[in-house]
Order: C-alpha cells, then sequence, then structure tokens
C-alpha cells in the first residue's frame, strides 16, 4: 500500500513538473518564430485537406508519379542527414575516441528527431495511411519487399535511438535508478543501431533498384545502395558540423566554454572522415561510370548535370576539405560543409524526382501545398528540437 | 565467333584497373596529407 501512494505521489510530482517544463522560455518574437509560426499553421491546414479528401488534392501525385517531393526529401534525404548519429555514435561508444563525447547527446537528439519525423512523413504519402502497420503486425508481410526491410528498420532504429538518448530524459526527470538502467543498456542500443543504420541507409537506395527503366541511366546503378550508404556518412558529418555550427551560436549560454573551443577540434576530425568518404564515393561514381560505359550519355543536359553534381557538389568540397582540415580553417569548412548538404540534396533529388521519368512527356513538380508541408516537417522538428535542449542536458555543459 | 582484341582497353575492362590503381596511390596520398600537420615557418 506505502508503494503504490510512493508511486502516486512520484507520478503527480512529475506530472507537475513536465506541466511546469511547457510553458515556454525565452523571447516569443524571434525572426525563426516569425517565419516558423505561420508555416506550421499553414501546413497544418494542408494536412486536414490531405487526409480528409486525399493525396489529390493537396498534392500533384498520380498513378504514373506516385513517389513525389515528400518521399524524396523528407525521407530519402532527411535519413541520409540523420546518417550522423549512428558514426558519432560508433567513434565514440566502439572506438572509444573521447573527443567527439560532447557532441554525442545533441547528435542522437537530432537523429532520433529526423526520423520521427521526416521517416514519419512516410505516413502522408501513403493512400491509405492507417496500412502503415502492416509490415509490423503481419498482415501480407511481404517479405520479399525492400520496404518491409526499411519499415522494420526505420521503428527499430527510432526504439535503438530512443534507449541512446533515454539517459538524457531520466536525468531531466530526476529519476537516477532509471538513468542508471537506460545507461546500461546504452552500449547494446549503439551496436544495434549502428547495425541497422548501415543496412537500412542502403536499404533506402535498394528500393530504387526495381526502378531501372525509369531512372536516367547515369543515376542508375546497382550499386545504388553502396553509394546511399557512403554518401550517408558525409551527408551525416556534414550535417553535424552545419546544425554545429548553428547550436553553438544560438545556444552559446547553455554550452560551456570548454566545449565551445573543442568543438573546433571536433570539425577539424569530421571534416578529414567526410573528405575521405567523399574520395571513395567520388572513385565509386567514377568506377560504375566507366564500368557501365556511359560516354555517348554525357553529351547532353543530362550528362552535364551528372557533372555538376559529381564535380561541383562531390569533387569540390572533398578538396575544400582536405585542404581546410590541413590548414585548419573551419570557415571553409563549414562552406564545403553547406555545399555537401545541397549535394545530398541534388543527388537524392536526382535519383527520387528529377532524373525519375526524364523522358516522360508529363513531367512532375511538386505543388506548393507539397513544399509547405515539407518546410512545417522541417520546423516543427527544429521547434522540438530547441523545446529538448533549452530544457533537457543534452549539451556539455550540464553533463 | 566474337573476336576479342586484347589491346582495347574497353573490352579488357583495362580502364577499370587503372583507375583502381589510381584510386588506391591517390587513396594513399590524401590519407598522407590529411595525416601530416602543417609546417609552420
Amino acid at each position: 500500500m506505502n508503494n503504490t501512494t510512493a508511486i502516486t505521489s512520484d507520478f503527480k510530482r512529475f506530472i507537475r513538473f513536465f506541466l511546469q517544463e511547457l510553458k515556454p522560455k525565452g523571447k516569443w518574437l524571434t525572426p525563426f518564430n516569425i517565419i516558423s509560426i505561420p508555416v506550421i499553421l499553414l501546413g497544418t491546414i494542408i494536412l486536414f485537406i490531405r487526409f480528409t479528401q486525399g493525396l489529390g488534392s493537396v498534392t500533384n501525385l498520380s498513378q504514373e508519379f506516385p513517389w513525389g517531393f515528400w518521399i524524396g526529401f523528407d525521407v530519402v534525404i532527411g535519413v541520409a542527414f540523420a546518417g550522423g548519429a549512428y558514426i558519432i555514435t560508433f567513434v565514440v561508444y566502439v572506438m572509444k575516441v573521447e573527443k567527439y563525447h560532447s557532441i554525442v547527446r545533441v547528435t542522437v537528439l537530432n537523429g532520433l528527431l529526423a526520423y520521427i519525423f521526416y521517416a514519419g512523413a512516410l505516413v502522408l504519402d501513403l493512400g491509405r495511411p492507417w496500412h502503415i502497420i502492416n509490415p509490423i503486425i503481419g498482415n501480407s508481410f511481404g517479405y520479399n519487399s525492400v520496404l518491409f526491410l526499411v519499415a522494420w528498420h526505420f521503428l527499430l532504429y527510432m526504439l535503438a535511438e530512443f534507449v541512446e538518448f533515454s539517459p538524457v530524459i531520466a536525468q531531466w526527470a530526476q529519476l537516477e535508478k532509471v538513468r542508471k538502467f537506460v545507461s546500461a543498456l546504452t552500449l547494446g542500443a549503439v551496436i544495434f543501431g549502428i547495425t541497422l543504420s548501415m543496412l537500412h541507409q542502403s536499404g533506402l537506395g535498394a528500393l530504387f533498384l526495381m526502378a531501372k527503366p525509369k531512372i536516367h541511366p547515369l543515376w542508375y546503378s546497382e550499386f545504388i545502395p553502396i553509394l546511399f550508404f557512403v554518401s550517408s556518412i558525409f551527408a551525416g558529418l556534414s550535417m553535424i558540423i552545419f546544425e554545429g555550427t548553428i547550436s553553438h551560436k544560438v545556444f552559446r549560454n547553455l554550452i560551456g566554454e570548454k566545449s565551445q573551443h573543442s568543438f573546433e577540434e571536433i570539425i577539424l576530425g569530421m571534416a578529414k572522415g567526410a573528405a575521405i568518404s567523399m574520395f571513395v564515393y567520388y572513385f565509386f561514381k567514377a568506377l560504375i561510370f566507366i564500368h557501365e560505359q556511359q560516354w555517348e550519355l554525357i553529351n547532353d543536359f543530362w550528362g552535364y548535370w551528372y557533372l555538376v553534381e559529381v564535380i561541383g557538389f562531390v569533387l569540390i568540397p572533398c578538396f575544400m576539405f582536405a585542404y581546410a582540415v590541413k590548414t585548419r580553417n573551419t570557415t571553409i569548412i563549414r562552406l564545403a560543409a553547406i555545399i555537401t548538404l545541397i549535394g545530398i540534396i541534388l543527388n537524392r533529388l536526382n535519383i527520387s524526382v528529377i532524373a525519375f521519368k526524364w523522358d516522360a512527356v508529363n513531367k512532375y513538380y511538386p505543388s506548393w501545398e507539397e513544399i509547405i508541408v515539407t518546410l512545417m516537417v522541417v520546423f516543427t522538428e527544429i521547434w522540438v528540437f530547441r523545446w529538448i535542449v533549452t530544457r533537457m542536458p543534452v549539451f556539455s555543459k550540464q553533463h | 565467333m566474337e573476336f576479342y582484341y586484347y589491346v582495347n582497353i574497353f573490352e579488357t575492362k583495362g580502364l577499370e584497373y587503372v583507375l583502381l590503381i589510381c584510386f588506391l596511390v591517390l587513396f594513399i596520398l590524401l590519407v598522407r596529407y590529411l595525416s601530416t600537420p602543417e609546417k609552420k615557418e
């Protein structure tokens, strides 16, 4: 009876604490709020129309183009950008490189939120969204389908990342016993998460293997899964550099002076990793190009577009990263990270939207509603991220 | 019967071997370049 009373009072105390934490902190009238609030409100209205009147009412999707901007941007690009979490956890927990420890929590949080919002955006794109549960509950499992693998991996990876992040939540809620218990699970969750991540990053590429006649030959290859996996490494690292740079400016008061200085060293280390992985990726692309003997495809619009992507957004930022590491120039590293992120967006959109059915008479262009909903997903994720980092001990100062 | 010219770099996949050898050499050079700190004058 005493135990029940204690649990009830603990629960009441937690609810009071949680309600207190829900109250907004800081200024309301910031440039980000002024831009994001109307977009989120408009996006909510569009989503209401989408779920009541169907996909066709707000998107330019059709039987001919069943996958559009929502899949191309939210899922295919968003998951690549979330790749930083499995790389940093591998480096810190498996390889024991302590230098990166201070960014583990924020990187895992970014990865977790990216999966919740971007992979969660899959629901928007399903004609019958209530069927999303089918691969999990065994209603027409479809073992041979790559989507079956991707669905399970997304779900399991989200759980693994939640376990990795849960010590922070327990610390915030002042549940010391729970924190000790979930901290003990971290290494297992990390190893499980890395395995899942490597498989579904490449699995996302494998989704396009069945679309050989629809994708331009310069972008289609049986090695798309490997290309997706390798590109997720430098996409994730560039995202950490980009996001970390903004976080260190916006949340300066939450980050210790020591961490501010060590972040420069962390950026240099990640730039080195990005340069090496981009170099490998570039040679993969060159090898595939030569192996497929695609010389005659290079001398038209699509060929030039391909060269812009591969040289302008892979080889050049690769050299920029290498040069910047050598000269310890973090400004060039940040610039290279932005170019790399644009390159990833370009590459993934080329495969899933731009060079997809490149020869079709009727082309697909995203509607303004699709773009607003995509912005809404991004802005909502940033809101949640901001709410968490201003309350929970995510940055190193509060460890 | 198909003829096979051993001097054709495309048919023998020679170009792919050349590219791979270049990659390995350049990869070593890149790692060495990134690993050695810049000399200060």
